[in-house]
């Protein structure tokens, strides 16, 4: 596995050194019975020895070292060297070629963008995807895009191998090329199948199910799910009908696709309001004419799709990215024949398989990629594969990727591709272990070289001219004088002579070093300072000896400048502070009783130097639980305990860390039971509902502004059993670029781990304080709103009292002007910001796109996970204000609206019976789906749940966001047999229950919650082996994974502190089991699944084909 | 004079009229208002406490006493202000003119019941609070520090102990929590009440709080461990005061260099006496604030943090142009009555050059009854050996007793108008309460939250008789009675009830003159005069003392006065009245009446101990007393006049705040030859010895401990004597002076003054 990795160049030298925080990894460390004897996690966390030495993570997050470099492929230990969850280590883990075909069901995740090496005989479907420019021959591949990678067994595979998998033809039994394919939304580039058989082949996959896997297990190798479309079709056509029903049901779970059955069951169906697609077909009778979808759409399929059945690809040609645009016919990439019927309208039933429906896969291996090729942008991987950047002139895709690689020339053009337009900044993500680090450049004294006009800085893309002695700012136009000592003469390229050896000029991003121009006032130090709820409930439930303990341990991590500043307050329903200076023979508390109108009791001593005061602070930390062991106190005064210790840090600023466990009920800023009061009053809560999402009134809004003023930022720990309205809450950390932190139902037995775990990462990772950022773009762009945790004062800034890598704003755009084709349009986000060490710098990120004034192109190079994150943004933005359902429409429309675009102007396909997505955004209606099936928008959830996860989205970066609505489910239960499986992390599960076999146990994440299910029938040896238990009544909901002395639970935590390692979080630990809430709440998160909370994603994409039909006829 | 002394140390009274002008008319042209200096607990060795309660009047309550008339036979007792006839108990059925009860004894006008500490669970042991304020120089602070350890060493063991401090914030510190030092801060800006208290302290965080009204300790249902929690035995928390005294900082809020530091002493005061009413109402309790400067933050700011505005003067008080001062004034009247209350008392130790606001203060010191002490610094004697003496116990112990009430009966033609003292109007309305206010009025109750042996309340009387026909009768019944009861709770901590009844005979009508002279206290007349001058000074607008006391004197010169009319060399005055002139001449010169020298804060520290003070006290503040050292005689008084001062002479003056030890010229050279360590001068050593161990006599027995001053002629300190004489001899003399000394001041010596009154009295 180690073999990618590594880039070939020598090991960067802080690789080595570097120790990055958290330990996510602690039980690989340990000797087995470590943990017995530990039952938390919780120690098990600290970094008892770091190998690697260096404890310290660069200031910029620099990823650890290659994890992967040490450990010997199959050993388990992946993570110990790595405290630190952030990197992306899961480069290792992919493994660079496919080895194991068959057992990847999965569908590939649409043609990750590999760069069109050669493609390689190992690796042929990503490249395939793409051929490169000259390669017409390889159409073929194009076909097999759709099955991305490797083995991918369904009906696309077979096109693979014609591309040339020799090696996987005997896997599939009968694969045939084309016709095969067709019945399935082709997420190729091809046009699909459609040809001839196509109405068979839509059937086809049921009856190959039946026939081929008749009452076979589902799971085993999920491969064989797939593998069925072969069947022949016809034969499937005169199963049909009723029988056909059930066979779905034994391949995807009965709730699954409840579709196929005749047109009684369907009624409920979202779409009941027309007889559903599937719905006539079974009967064998022709649609009744009148329906929207009338039988005219559907039999058009077979026969009459357009292109030619383009067989071998009537070859796409290829779709190199940077090529200029394919004949529009081309660019069609994909067409669903799914829906349609069999050519005749005799078969009623059209189905689509849903083995073969666009899946996400994640990409199997490691990409390098530069951002810049040939003076052209690149467009980059995506957001949630593994890749390497190599900034050649546009900045790395982590700190800032656009919506659409190419920028629409005119607003008309972006409104008609229904598209987004808008850029995700991340400023401070973790680079790739093997990425370089950002270069730091010091202009002195008269600081960075900027744009006189606009302020713009200096980056590559700036045009010198004259000599050089002029540059034209390629944001506003404008033609400034070079300072004399910044000039150099140009070369006959144009360029300057030292363009390369000058960061400034050849690198996407950059940092400067600020001179005293950005500054208001000296860099302040690190200032941290803990607000611990100490009332009784918080006591009692053994949130405050968490809380303190995580604190204590953390101390330590804490950036050690000299003079990062601590300071420690608790709270109930007073306000205690302690004064830690040295000279104290032990910290006095001083308690500000007054709630209504608070202050800092002391100016000075509640604030110290760390250096003075850790012994000090390690005792108090340790005393508190006990201190307040009797109290009686059950109110919470949350919201003057913040303003207090606000007041405390007014003339530093720095962060605010409050761990907070009951609803804030006294003082000011106080609150109410509203959910209560709303389930009370259900009539006028239901309409209202939304109401509770949002803060009640304004008085937390108000403080907040004022903190972020004072450049104090605020994070929140939440470790309840009840309703805090976190809606309310949250607005603090919102404000002032914190972030909040749900323990919900607390427990002193697994989350102390957790929590400690957040601390850690929460201190330890690159970050920066008092910043404030603001995007700059070429004339005809410009910003239209920001969107994150921040303040915003005056327009066209945002004020970022923290900012750290696991931020991401959003910054929409919108045109003022038209572009020129063939131009390029600059991004440049400049984000000015206090390092933890006390040094003031600026962050210049620039990216550099061509504008393009046709459509396809902007197709071609939409950016799926970025635009689902925007989709995913602007949702948690609406809910709160508009009803729940009113959101979700508005969800479906939007992708609704792009892929009737794409249909209406790009496709070349005029069957109305198609449902074609475009190559990029195949994803689009899945991820859709299980965003309107997410905890946000569900209408089920608690509504702190909700408010959380509106939270939570509102500063998510790309990579997380599509795991968050989509999780990720890893069987774990037969780890041991895939010994040869380089990956840590076994083959992804899609998310349908049809996939969860009651023998097996089954990891899911998404993020921040994992989620462990266990079947009903488990060999009890496999869960002696996990969890040292011998059947499931004895493993409680809440659990501390722990290791055990056997390679399968080795592996277990191998797996779970990998994933660890790829979210920088710790993910809080829950087992399911079926028949009860908590297996409720696992297969809740099966979004595949037709549920109450929408339909099975069939019958989404046939909803969504319906309303594209309805929209083109109208 | 003899006569008034004895009558001063048989049951602590002194009177200006011991013969009593008999009716209205009569006493308005007597001028000196009818009135007593009372000491309510002067010790009398000889008097008995009574084991038992006493016999009260059934109409007037007043009590048995040696001028009630008694019929054996009957067993019945008449009441001699209210003339009802009382039976005595049965317990007193062995009466008889053989055997009296101790009360009835003619010797024991003045006598003490002591109550049968029956309920002895209920006693609450004293509490003291400390109020210390932080915003002062560290050097400050260490001073003030080791005067609170040394004084909390002296606390009898039993008693209960707070601490609050204060700077910015106010900080109260909880005591009785184990697992850590810990505070609570109030705002120094905002004033608390206490009910607010109750909620912020969590003093009734298990139990519902009680409705309304007052909120009374254990009793309304306060735990034990709650109040515990701040106020703690001695014994118990000497550790965590020390620990918390030895941590004790700075206030650490920074001060721009133009302004004062936040002080909030009022929110200080407030808290405490929330505190305390919260946790020990009723009992015996002192707030003994310490403070060094002014207050700045509060409803009782002084003046502003800026230190372009200057505190205000007197000037500023009579322009009215002080504008914090009402407002201030206005808030301690109401923390004054808060704490009167509770019968809690304010104690206040102020040491600052500046001044700290002792004059908007006054008002809930002296009704609460407390001490105060100004000094210069923490670290001068005159604070370090006061606090010590408060705490001091034996000969010299100040005898602090609480919760005292006081109460008048008198004769019926006899009303009272009030008190000027350490005390509170009760407001307890009756027949024999004037429509005339005097101080303390509208009552015949008074409560004294602290009062000890040294305490005496001026108690001012009108004579309400109206004209008498027949001036010729002087029957038997011409006596006036006064009896005055003091309940307080002595320093042990049982209830005592002393009972002093007195009877002066009245005179009306021609021939009068004569009884009317030879019952002139001319020292207490002299000292109710400066009480009267002072208070009107304070409350009424535009007085002006000078002309008051003048007028007042020519007055009485006039009508006592021997002389022929127009004739002021005829003028003479009769021994009872002859000196009464000089303290006049010299309460006129005094810093009670001369306040321009003085800052309102010195001014009301002064008027504070006077009313305060025994009538021998005061008139030594009216008229310092003088004595001479020399080789040629033994120590003798001097005249007040610059002419004792002398080059071979030694003078030790003692004007009451101050005691100056006066070199003059010679024996300075001598002293600074270092003669007095020679063997052979030994008499000279004993020389200066002398007066020092004089002024160590009068220190030692004076609370607020007086300062001391060591002087040479001609030195810088001399100022301290020459304030005080009388300028007989000023730059404006032509002939040469014997001692050598003149003052430059265009005061008027005593002679201009006594020809002036000479001339004026004759008119």
């Amino acid at each position: 596995m180690a073999a990618n990795v590594p880039p070939p160049g020598a090991p960067r030298p802080n690789s080595n050194n570097f120790v990055p925080p958290p330990n996510y990894n602690p039980s690989a460390q340990r000797p087995p019975d470590y943990l017995a004897e530990n039952l938390q996690n919780l120690n098990l966390n600290r970094p008892p020895s770091m190998p690697n030495s260096a404890p310290r993570p660069s200031p910029y997050g620099q990823p650890p070292p290659f994890p992967s470099s040490a450990p010997p492929p199959g050993v388990p230990v992946a993570s110990p060297p790595f405290p630190r969850p952030g990197p992306p280590p899961g480069v290792l883990a992919r493994p660079s070629m496919p080895l194991s075909g068959p057992s990847q069901a999965t569908l590939p995740p649409g043609g990750a963008p590999l760069r069109p090496t050669g493609p390689p005989v190992g690796q042929p479907s990503p490249f395939v995807s793409r051929p490169p420019p000259g390669s017409l021959p390889s159409p073929m591949s194009g076909y097999v895009t759709p099955g991305c990678g490797p083995p991918s067994s369904g009906p696309f595979q077979s096109s693979s191998l014609l591309s040339g998998q020799v090696a996987q033809r005997p896997l599939q039994p009968g694969a045939r090329p084309m016709p095969l394919s067709s019945p399935m939304i082709a997420t190729g580039q091809f046009v699909p199948p459609s040809s001839g058989p196509g109405g068979l082949m839509s059937n086809g996959p049921p009856n190959f199910t039946s026939g081929a896997i008749p009452g076979a297990p589902r799971f085993p190798p999920i491969g064989n799910v797939q593998q069925p479309p072969l069947g022949p079709p016809q034969t499937a056509m005169s199963a049909m009908a009723p029988p056909r029903a059930p066979t779905m049901h034994s391949h995807l779970g009965g709730s699954v696709v409840s579709a196929p059955p005749g047109p009684p069951t369907q009624p409920a169906s979202p779409f009941s309001a027309a007889p559903s697609p599937f719905s006539a077909p079974p009967q064998g009778m022709p649609p009744p004419p009148g329906s929207p979808y009338g039988s005219p759409s559907w039999p058009l399929q077979p026969g009459q799709v357009a292109p030619p059945p383009p067989i071998p690809g009537s070859a796409q040609p290829p779709r190199m990215f940077g090529m200029p645009p394919p004949p529009p016919n081309q660019s069609m990439t994909t067409i669903s024949p799914a829906i349609g019927q069999t050519g005749a309208p005799v078969a009623g039933s059209t189905k689509i398989d849903p083995n073969q429906i666009p899946r996400p896969l994640p990409g199997s291996s490691v990409v390098l990629h530069e951002t810049r090729q040939g003076n052209q942008a690149n467009p980059p991987p995506p957001a949630t594969s593994d890749y390497i950047v190599k900034d050649t002139g546009n900045c790395s895709p982590r700190y800032m990727r656009c919506t659409i690689n190419q920028i629409p020339c005119t607003a008309d053009l972006l409104t008609t591709s229904g598209m987004p337009l808008a850029l995700l900044v991340q400023p401070f993500a973790l680079p790739h272990p093997s990425e370089e680090p950002i270069q730091v450049v010091d202009f002195g004294e008269s600081g960075p070289v900027r744009c006189s006009r606009c302020k713009g800085y200096i980056n590559p893309f700036m045009k010198f001219i004259d000599q050089g002695r002029r540059f034209i700012c390629n944001f506003c136009g404008f033609t400034d004088e070079t300072p004399r000592d910044y000039h150099c003469n140009l070369g006959p390229d144009g360029r300057r002579r030292d363009a390369d050896e000058r960061p400034e000029l050849c690198r996407g991003t950059v940092e400067f070093v600020a001179t005293k121009e950005f500054m208001v006032r000296d860099p302040m130090p690190a200032v941290y300072f803990f607000l611990i709820d100490v009332s009784m409930n918080a006591i009692q439930t053994g949130a405050t000896a968490a809380a303190c303990s995580a604190i204590n341990q953390v101390i330590a991590d804490l950036p050690e400048g000299p003079l990062t500043i601590v300071g420690i307050a608790t709270f109930d329903s007073t306000i205690h502070f302690y004064n830690l200076k040295r000279a104290l023979q032990q910290p006095l508390m001083l308690i500000v009783p007054d709630v209504q109108d608070v202050y800092t009791p002391l100016q000075t001593d509640v604030l110290v130097p760390l250096s003075e005061c850790r012994q000090h602070l390690e005792l108090l930390l340790e005393s508190i639980p006990t201190m307040f062991q009797n109290s009686k106190t059950a109110e919470s005064a949350f919201g003057a305990a913040i303003k207090a210790a606000f007041l405390a840090m007014k003339t530093t600023g720095g962060k605010l860390l409050v761990f907070q466990s009951v609803l804030p009920s006294t003082g000011i800023g106080a609150l109410s039971a509203r959910e209560a009061e709303g389930r009370a009053n259900i009539s006028s809560g239901e309409k209202e509902a939304h109401k509770l999402l949002q803060p009640v009134d304004k008085t937390l809004k108000t403080m907040a502004i004022e903190f972020a003023e004072y450049q104090v930022c605020v994070d929140i720990f939440i470790t309840t059993q009840s309703y805090v309205d976190i809606a309310s809450i949250s607005v603090v950390p919102r404000t002032t670029g914190g972030q909040v932190y749900y323990y919900y139902p607390f427990s002193a037995l697994s989350d102390p781990a957790k929590l400690y775990n957040d601390l850690r990462w929460n201190v330890t990772r690159p970050q920066g304080f008092e910043a404030v950022m603001r995007v700059r773009c070429s004339q005809g762009i410009q910003v239209q709103e920001y969107c994150g945790n921040f303040c915003r004062r005056v327009p066209t800034d945002v004020d970022l009292p923290g900012i750290d890598c696991d931020k991401t704003i959003m910054v929409t755009l919108k045109h003022d002007d038209k572009l020129q084709d063939g131009s390029e349009c600059a991004f440049q986000c400049a984000l000015l910001y206090t390092t933890v060490y006390g040094q003031r710098r600026i962050r210049v990120t620039t990216l550099s796109l061509p504008c393009t004034s046709m459509l396809t192109n902007l197709f071609r190079s939409a950016d799926l996970d970025t635009q689902f994150t925007c989709f995913l943004k602007q949702a948690a933005n609406e809910i709160p204000s508009s009803p729940l359902l009113r959101v979700r429409e508005q969800v479906t429309n939007l992708c609704i609206n792009s892929l009737l675009s794409y249909r209406k102007f790009c496709a070349t396909v005029s069957s109305s019976g198609q449902l074609i997505l475009p190559e990029a955004l195949k994803l689009l209606p899945l991820y859709t789906l299980a965003l309107i099936k997410s905890t946000g928008l569900r209408t089920d959830g608690r509504i702190d749940d909700r408010s959380f996860w509106i939270n939570y989205v509102s500063s998510l970066s790309t990579p997380l966001a599509v795991p968050l609505v989509y999780p990720r489910m890893v069987a774990i239960h037969d780890l041991d047999s895939k010994e040869d499986n380089d990956s840590i992390i076994p083959p992804v599960i899609p998310l349908s229950s049809e996939h969860v076999n009651e023998k097996g146990i089954y990891l899911l994440e998404n993020g921040e919650d994992c989620f462990i299910y266990i079947g009903n029938s488990v060999d009890p040896d496999i869960l002696r082996k996990l969890f040292g238990v011998n059947s499931t009544d004895e493993v409680s909901t809440q659990i501390v994974l722990q290791q055990y002395d056997n390679s399968l639970s080795k592996k277990l935590n191998d797996v779970v502190n990998e994933i660890r390692r790829q979210r920088c979080n710790y993910l809080r630990l829950k087992l399911c089991k079926k028949g009860d809430p908590s297996g409720m709440s696992f297969f809740s998160y099966m979004v595949e699944d037709q549920s109450q909370g929408g339909p099975s994603y069939v019958e989404f994409l046939v909803h969504i084909h319906r309303q594209i039909q309805v929209k083109m006829s109208s | 004079m003899a006569e008034f002394l004895d009558l001063e140390n048989q049951d602590g009274v002194r009177m200006p009229w011991n013969v009593v002008p008999g009716t209205k008319q009569e006493a308005t042209s007597c001028v000196v208002p009818v009135a007593a200096i009372y000491t309510p607990i002067k010790p009398f060795p000889n008097m008995p406490a009574l084991p038992y309660s006493p016999l009260r009047c059934r109409t007037c309550r007043s009590v048995l006493n040696p001028f009630s008339i008694v019929d054996f036979a009957a067993k019945i007792w008449i009441c001699p202000f209210c003339f009802q006839r009382n039976h005595f108990p049965p317990h007193y059925n062995s009466i008889s003119d053989e055997n009296l009860p101790a009360e009835l004894f003619p010797q024991y006008t003045t006598i003490e019941y002591e109550e049968k500490t029956s309920s002895h669970s209920s006693f609450i042991p004293p509490v003291f609070i400390f109020v210390v304020d932080t915003c002062i120089i560290e050097e400050e602070m260490v001073f003030l520090k080791s005067a609170l350890s040394q004084a909390l060493d002296l606390l009898p063991d039993h008693s209960l102990v707070g601490l609050i401090t204060f700077g910015t914030f106010v900080q109260v510190h909880e005591l009785g929590f184990g697992q850590i030092a810990k505070t609570y801060v109030f705002k120094g800006s905002k004033d608390v009440s206490k009910d607010q208290l109750l909620e912020h302290m969590n003093f009734f965080l298990k139990k519902p709080k009680p409705p309304t009204g007052v909120i009374a300790g254990a009793r309304d249902g306060l735990s034990a461990e709650s109040i515990a929690r701040f106020l703690l035995p001695a014994s118990e928390c000497e550790f965590a005061l020390n620990s918390v005294l030895e941590e004790l900082q700075k206030d650490p809020w920074p001060v721009p260099a133009d302004q004062r530091a936040t002080r909030c002493t009022s929110t200080a005061l407030s808290i405490a006496a929330s505190l305390l009413g919260a946790c020990v109402p009723g009992s015996g309790a002192r707030i003994m604030a310490f403070v060094g400067g002014p207050s700045t933050e509060g409803p009782g700011a002084i003046v502003s943090k800026s230190l372009s505005e200057p505190i205000r003067s007197h000037k500023d008080l009579d322009k009215d142009s002080a504008q914090h001062f009402h407002k201030a004034v206005k808030f301690y009247e109401g923390l004054a009555k808060q704490l009167v209350h509770q019968g809690h008392v304010l104690d206040l130790f102020a040491c600052a050059l500046d001044q700290v606001g002792i004059a908007e203060l006054k008002v809930a010191i002296e009704r609460t009854g407390g001490l105060v002490v100004l000094a210069e610094s923490f670290g001068h004697s005159v604070f370090k050996d006061s606090l010590k003496r408060v705490f001091q116990s034996g000969d010299h112990d100040l005898g602090l007793s609480s919760n005292g009430i006081f109460e008048i009966n008198c004769s019926k033609d006899i009303k009272i108008q009030g008190i000027i003292g350490p005390c509170a109007s009760l407001e307890k309305k009756g027949p024999l309460v004037s429509d005339t206010v005097t101080g303390q009025g509208n009552t015949s109750a008074w409560k004294m939250c602290g009062l000890n042996k040294a305490t005496s309340l001026c108690l001012i009387f009108e004579n309400i008789k109206k004209e008498i026909p027949d001036t010729t009768v002087q029957s038997t019944s011409n006596q006036f009675y006064f009896q005055f009861l003091t309940y307080y709770q002595h320093q042990g901590g049982q209830m005592r009830l002393r009972v002093t009844t007195l009877s002066r005979r009245w005179v009306a009508g021609q021939g009068s003159m004569q009884d009317l002279i030879a019952g002139f206290d001319q020292e207490a007349a002299a000292v109710v005069m400066a009480r009267l001058v002072s208070f009107k000074m304070e409350t009424e607008a535009e007085f002006d003392p000078i002309r008051w006391l003048d007028k007042a004197l020519i007055h009485i010169c006039s009508r006592f006065g021997d002389y022929q009319k127009d004739t002021p060399s005829s003028f003479s005055l009769s021994p009872r009245f002859s000196i009464f002139p000089q303290f006049v001449f010299h309460l006129r010169r005094s810093q009670f009446v001369q306040v321009f020298n003085n800052s309102p804060d010195e001014t009301a520290y002064f008027r504070m101990i006077l009313d305060r003070e025994n009538v021998a006290n005061s008139v030594v503040m009216i008229q310092p007393s003088l004595i001479s050292y020399s080789f040629h005689s033994g120590p003798e008084p001097a005249l007040l006049d610059v002419a004792a001062i002398a080059a071979d002479r030694i003078l030790l003056l003692d004007s009451y705040f101050t005691v100056v030890i006066f070199h003059g010229s010679t024996i300075a050279q001598w002293r600074k030859a270092g003669y007095h360590n020679l063997p052979e001068h030994q008499a000279f050593s004993q020389l200066l010895q002398a007066p020092c161990d004089d002024a160590d006599a009068i220190i030692k027995e004076r609370f607020p401990v007086p300062r001391l001053v060591v002087c040479d002629q001609h030195g810088s300190q001399a100022r301290f004597l020459l304030a005080k004489l009388n300028p007989s001899a000023t730059y404006n003399n032509e002939a040469p002076i014997p001692g050598g000394d003149i003052i430059f001041t265009d005061d008027v010596s005593f002679e201009v003054f006594l020809d002036h009154l000479q001339r004026l009295a004759v008119q």
